[in-house]
């Protein structure tokens, strides 16, 4: 395990088993007999509807399989839409993947109580029936075991898969030495007694067998290979599924003609038949066949169940990271480690739904399969917005073919399966939708800081765009960010640093209004295994509280609010901007450490991240400031206007005395003169001492900067701080003077920046 | 990182290895372990893998406890060094761990439960005890400030 991060434990294997043994349990064991007898008879057509299934199934797992390889984390498909569409969706999206999971572990607990039942003689409780009392208990199991973290139930799951996946192979094989054309077709009404039109009613009803594969990506950031083994193991998990659906309720079928089977208990009543009564001298196989399919129904239900209220808690945790829920409902139990407040609530829900909607196993079915179909509609339509929005973080390793076919064709069959429901479902999944929308508006709108990539998208297009639609996205656009003035974010690494980037952020956020964020991100690069760099960590910097104390305290010079932030990342500087993004920075003050500390990396999109600087960026070279005097050369040009804006806050807020440098070649010396006139004059700096030279430019400014405390330096031309950070400028002047450097670079699309994160 | 003490390993604490779980958990271990006045103290939180299966927890969760841990400890101990394991088996772990880092002991808070609640969350207290192969310190546990 030496080079791989030691996090990342889950093989191909693993993540197969995960999409498998989630999806297997519904579709065979449970819905076959509920599915034929549905609508006064479907007949032996619903195999069609279940391929049906695994094609629309497949059509998502494709759009799945995309966004998980460009965004491994936790959260699956809440994150996606949170990160595309904007928190507004992202709650919808949330809500419904959390609903929809608690609709479908109950309808597992209920599949679990049907079989249960052929065992045991389950007592009935006023309000609830045998099979609802056998599934609250199963539901209460699985709560428990998930709430004490039993580590023994996660490595008996590839060993339950793989049984299951035995039973079912025996299974088929008897059931093709017992299998009758004419018990399939020969029954009133042929194959299709319900006529085609029963197919998508039909697929409408079994989708919930199909509800697995996304779990994958729930928990792709445990993977190892995600690049490679995401993609197979969700296309790969449906692909077989869907055969395995169709092949054994075909068997079925030709086993037990389809009016006569069993809605509770269709793989026992069918082994009873298949199987023959006695094989040479044993007796009985036939119900010992029978006895083993109900504990592999078993298996299979609770399995799915409990992967379920897992994946359920993965989404909680991504939602309080987002602070779209509280993140009280995301605390680790003191002793058994787990997300138990998480387990509970949704197990509370398991536990309402199987009261309330257990009679009918129909609506929780349909139900969940409700919820997660708009859940992978928007999935779709976040997918478009990450390929337009051309965002250079979005590099999926694996990519949909047929695009833009194949989102668009995900998002429509999705919502057109759910025009097959019925009016209950939709009406109830209705609710949850309203429910989040209200609850996005009530709570989570004034809490989460995460604008959605469409919304960005909309917004720097306001002048194309119709007042319509960007008034609509700014009416749903998130409050968190929504302060005053701009905000100056502090990237601190270095305690000896700290103080002089907090005192140039105080200065700048005074004189503007603005706000300070001060936050350390602390970074595991991808190659050090986690475990070395939490090494190093040690090492490298001290305890971030420390650190983020002193920037507070260094920040109460200043009349300016300040707020404080770890970030525990696995990228270096590309976090930076993430984090400046993602707290609609305005200018970024760093360390010139800071820029280096994650040089060295060969990554192409550093490139392109540099060059596309989110906002201002401020680069200090130097550990102490003490101010009373400031040097700044200029030629004009965007990044010098902004090393204009600093020195007037500099001499506004620290009271230092500024200095404009223009080098001239010489016999210019005069116009060189007009130009820093007018162009202090421009810049409100009209009463700075001007100083004209001719020369070498970068030797001018090493020897005039000696005489200075700092020098501040635009960038020239783009890519300035891409060119420091990979370590290839050739600054030695300005490297070998002692006298503090500020760089400084603002992208060169002034208004596109400015309506990308600074005005309304 | 290693670092040969001076005693030669006679020091019982010249180098502890103190296993924690949670903020909370941290700081009482580390409270607990503070009156005997260690030379060294390295944290380790391992973070419990499924090894196959998926984890009880995100591993950015995972990760944000390791470093809140940390923090607590260095609340007691300025000076402690971190470090952070991945296992599936938690004993095993702290073990490699304490080679790793060539602790000379482990010091451990046993987190309490009843016999149920220790089988089902797996006791550590015991595997730690029988299978040592350094000394294992067990800390008083006390209970005035929960």
């Amino acid at each position: 395990m030496s080079d791989e991060e030691l996090a990342k434990d889950l093989g191909l294997v693993s993540a197969m088993t995960i999409g498998i043994g989630t999806m297997i349990g519904a579709g065979i064991f449970v819905l076959p007999g509920v599915a034929v007898n549905a609508d006064g008879g479907a007949g032996p057509i619903v195999v069609v509807s279940f391929v049906v299934g695994g094609v629309i199934a497949m059509v998502n797992a494709l759009s799945v399989s995309e966004l998980g390889t460009a965004m491994p984390k936790a959260g699956g498909g809440y994150y996606y839409i949170n990160k595309s569409l904007g928190p507004m969706f992202g709650s919808i999206a949330g809500m419904g993947d959390w609903m929809g999971l608690a609709f479908a572990s109950a309808f597992y607990s209920i599949g679990f109580g049907q079989y249960l039942a052929v065992f045991v003689d389950l007592p009935t409780i006023p309000g609830l029936n045998a099979i609802q009392v056998g599934a609250l208990v199963a539901g209460a199991v699985f709560i428990g075991v998930n709430y004490v973290g039993a580590k023994e139930t996660g490595g008996v799951q590839t060993v339950i898969v793989g049984l299951l996946l035995s039973i079912l192979a025996v299974f088929s094989v008897a059931g093709f030495f017992s299998f009758d054309y004419a018990t399939l077709a020969g029954n009133e009404g042929g194959l299709a007694p319900g006529g085609y039109g029963a197919i998508l009613p039909g697929t409408a009803l079994v989708f919930v067998s199909f509800l697995g594969y996304a779990k994958i990506a729930t928990v792709a950031e445990e993977l190892k290979n995600p690049g490679r083994n995401l993609p197979i193991a969700i296309i790969g998990s449906v692909g077989i599924v869907t055969v395995i659906y169709a092949i054994l309720v075909t068997t079925m079928l030709g086993v037990v003609p389809w009016p006569e089977l069993s809605q509770d208990a269709p793989v026992a009543q069918a082994a009873r038949v298949a199987f023959p009564e006695s094989i040479g001298p044993v007796t009985g196989v036939a119900g010992g066949a029978a006895a083993v399919m109900t504990v592999g129904a078993l298996l299979a239900t609770a399995s799915s169940a409990n992967a379920s209220i897992l994946a359920s808690a993965r989404i909680n945790f991504a939602m309080g990271r987002d602070k779209i829920v509280t993140n009280w409902l995301n605390q680790i139990h003191p002793n058994y480690a787990t997300p138990y407040r998480s387990i509970l609530v949704t197990g509370g829900l398991i536990v309402v739904f199987i009261a309330l909607l257990g009679r009918d196993i129909e609506i929780l079915s349909k139900a969940a399969s409700v919820l997660h179909l708009i859940v992978y509609a928007l999935m779709n339509v976040g997918l478009i917005v990450f390929r337009e929005a051309d965002v250079p973080e979005y590099d999926p390793d694996f990519t949909v073919p047929f695009y833009p076919l194949t989102p668009i064709l995900g998002a429509v069959l999705s919502l057109g399966l759910v025009a097959f429901m019925d009016g209950i479902e939709i009406a109830l999944s209705g609710a949850f939708v309203v429910a989040a929308v209200a609850w996005y508006f009530v709570y989570a709108r004034n809490k989460t800081d995460k604008q959605g990539l469409l919304s960005e998208h909309i917004r720097s297009r306001e002048s194309e765009l119709p007042d319509q639609v960007v008034g609509a996205a700014d009416a749903v656009a998130p409050n968190g960010t929504g302060d005053e003035g701009p905000t100056i974010m502090v990237a601190v690494s270095n305690p000896r640093t700290e103080s002089a980037l907090i005192t140039l952020a105080g200065a700048i956020a005074q004189h503007e209004g603005g706000r300070v964020l001060a936050t350390h991100i602390v970074t595991v690069p991808d190659q050090t295994s986690l475990e070395t760099a939490a090494e190093n960590r040690s090492g490298l910097d001290q305890s971030s509280e420390e650190l983020l104390a002193a920037a507070a305290a260094d920040a109460e010079a200043f009349d300016v609010p300040i707020e404080t932030k770890t970030i525990l990342s696995h990228r270096g500087i590309e976090e930076v901007f993430d984090a400046a993004r993602t707290n609609a920075a305005d200018t970024v003050v760093m360390g010139y450490g800071g820029t280096r500390f994650a040089g060295g990396r060969v990554e192409g999109s550093l490139d392109e991240l540099t060059h596309d600087l989110p906002c201002d960026f401020l680069v200090l070279d130097g550990q102490r400031l003490d101010l009373s005097d400031v040097l700044v050369p200029t030629a004009g040009g965007p990044s010098s206007d902004l090393s204009a804006e600093v020195a007037r806050a500099l001499r506004e807020t620290v009271g230092v005395d500024v200095s404009l440098l223009y080098v001239a070649d010489s016999g210019e010396e005069e116009s060189g003169r007009e130009f820093l006139s007018g162009w202090a004059d421009g810049h409100g700096l009209g009463d700075a001492t001007l100083r004209i030279e001719t020369g070498d430019v970068e030797r001018t400014i090493g020897r005039l900067g000696e005489e200075y405390d700092l020098v501040i330096v635009g960038a020239t031309e783009r890519g300035l701080l891409s060119r420091i950070v990979r370590g290839s400028l050739a600054f030695e002047t300005i490297e070998s003077l002692d006298t503090p450097v500020l760089l400084s670079e603002r992208p060169s699309s002034r208004s596109l920046r400015e309506r990308l994160f600074g005005e309304r | 990182m290693t670092s040969t003490d001076e005693t030669g390993g006679q020091d019982l604490l010249g180098h502890v290895l103190l296993p924690v779980a949670h903020e909370e958990d941290a700081l009482a271990t580390a409270r607990a372990l503070e009156p005997y006045d260690p030379e060294r103290v390295t944290a380790l939180h391992v973070v419990e893998k499924g090894g196959g299966v998926p984890d009880k927890t995100p591993v950015e969760q995972s990760e944000e406890l390791a470093a809140e841990s940390y923090a607590a400890v260095r609340t007691v101990f300025p000076d402690a060094d971190e470090h952070t394991a991945y296992a599936r088996d938690i004993v095993g772990a702290i073990f490699d761990a304490a080679e790793k880092v060539d602790a000379s002991a482990v010091a451990y808070r046993s987190r309490g439960g009843n016999r149920l609640m220790q089988f089902l969350s797996g006791d550590i207290s015991l595997k730690l005890v029988t299978n040592a192969p350094l000394p294992v310190v067990a800390l008083p546990r006390v209970d005035d400030e929960e």
